[in-house]
């Protein structure tokens, strides 16, 4: 009974984290802007990734291995709203179009 | 070509033509922001843009004639897909006797590495002692390929004072400079990146890992921290000069410590270097200092292509 639990609990995650990368690969293919399609890109590095991982320590039981997959949760959850802010900045500082009062100063 | 109504076209379309009605409700929100003389301008230039997309959507048309393409991109990536997983699913598992069953190479090296190079991890003994001219060769053309582009992308000298104007005006610009997000961020991950990458070179002889794959985190470490805070902290303790002695002095070391190693066993005589119990750290003769000099090299490697592509210099 418990196996099954574990294993329902299992199949969720890793459902809901392949749905939410799936979102995220749609996203990134149907906006045109580059500030939209950053929104679906970073959902994927958190949340789906957070699940997905989830996942994996629940399959594989708690032991030594949790505690990697775990770090790197951390790690990916420190670096990737530190690229979608540089990528945004670049945005700002580069697209003339949107940003203009910004990217006025600059002429190549 | 007339517009097809099917699934396939409309899911194309979908994706294609998707967020045009958002680009306009933002470029009105935008729009808004500005004060009223700036607004004619943006006008102007929305309405610029607005042609814009309907040129730019005639070769998209016709593009859209040639749907075989995606279709063929959709299945042989699907086919590649399949075929990775059929593959992964029939490896062996993990620390089975069964692994032995491929081939009588395997199955020497399965058998005799631990006890001829003093590897726990067998991949680390193949390539550093069975095959460690090969990994001479691969470290010589990451050097070989660093000097190309030193060659081509170097803007040294007074020759390319314009050059380096330049690019450093580029700099400016794009680069992220003084940004506080990433200062924090490079702060807590930037030793954290060095210690490990460091821990897998000279964890390489007993655990998965070794020069290359310690060499690019360590190149990674070097070139997060220079991001975050720029050429002048980065200067002090990693220079041009840096650059040349240590890559040249670990392939030189490399060279001479596979040299002596060759010419010994060429001759059946004694090396006089001692395997070390295996497991430990210290062990395995040569390959700790060759996977450090290995993991050096490419870490400057790393370091030196971003920097050549980045500025043109050290």
């Amino acid at each position: 009974m418990l196996e099954y639990l574990r294993l329902g609990l299992f199949a969720l995650l890793l459902l809901s984290g392949l749905i939410i990368q799936l979102t995220a690969i749609f996203g990134v293919n149907r906006f045109r802007f580059a500030v939209n399609r950053m929104h679906p890109a970073g959902m994927a590095d958190t949340l789906g990734l957070l699940l997905m991982a989830l996942a994996a320590v629940v399959y594989s039981g708690f032991d030594w291995i949790t505690l990697k997959i775990l770090l790197v949760v951390a790690l990916f959850w420190i670096t990737s709203p530190v690229c979608s802010h540089l990528i945004g900045r670049l945005v700002r500082e580069t697209d003339e179009e949107h940003f203009e009062a910004e990217a006025k100063e600059w002429k190549p | 070509m007339k517009k097809k109504n099917d699934a396939f076209s409309r899911l194309l379309d979908w994706l294609e033509n998707g967020d045009q009605a958002l680009d306009t409700e933002m470029e009105e929100s935008l729009s808004d922001a500005f004060p009223a003389e700036q607004k004619s301008k943006r006008k102007k230039k929305a309405e610029k843009r607005k042609t814009v997309p309907k040129n730019a959507s005639a070769p998209r048309r016709a593009y859209a004639d040639t749907w075989w393409y995606r279709a063929c991109a959709v299945l042989i990536c699907l086919s590649l897909i399949g075929l990775l997983l059929f593959t992964a699913l029939r490896l062996p598992e993990f620390g089975t006797a069964d692994t032995l069953i491929d081939s009588e190479l395997t199955e020497f090296y399965v058998k005799n590495t631990l006890e001829e190079t003093g590897a726990v991890n067998i991949v680390t003994g193949i390539i550093l002692d069975y095959r460690g001219f090969d990994t001479l060769g691969e470290s010589h053309v990451l050097f070989i390929a660093v000097c190309t582009v030193l060659l081509m992308l170097s803007v040294r000298g007074e020759k390319n004072e314009a050059l380096r104007l330049k690019a450093s005006e580029y700099e400016r610009h794009f680069e992220p400079g003084d940004d506080l997000i990433l200062r924090s961020a490079a702060r807590i991950l930037t030793p954290l990146t060095l210690v490990f990458g460091l821990y897998i070179i000279f964890n390489g002889h007993l655990s998965p890992g070794g020069g290359f794959s310690g060499g690019a985190i360590l190149g990674a470490g070097l070139i997060l921290y220079q991001n975050a805070f720029g050429y002048e902290k980065t200067e002090r303790f990693f220079t041009y000069k840096t650059f040349r002695w240590v890559s040249v002095c670990a392939l030189l070391f490399y060279s001479a410590a596979k040299g002596y190693h060759f010419f010994t066993g060429a001759n059946h005589m004694e090396n006089g270097i001692s395997a070390g119990a295996a497991g430990n750290i210290l062990s395995a003769g040569l390959l700790l200092p060759l996977n450090f000099a290995v993991g050096c090299v490419v870490a400057c490697t790393m370091y030196a292509l971003y920097t050549m592509f980045r500025k043109g210099e050290f």
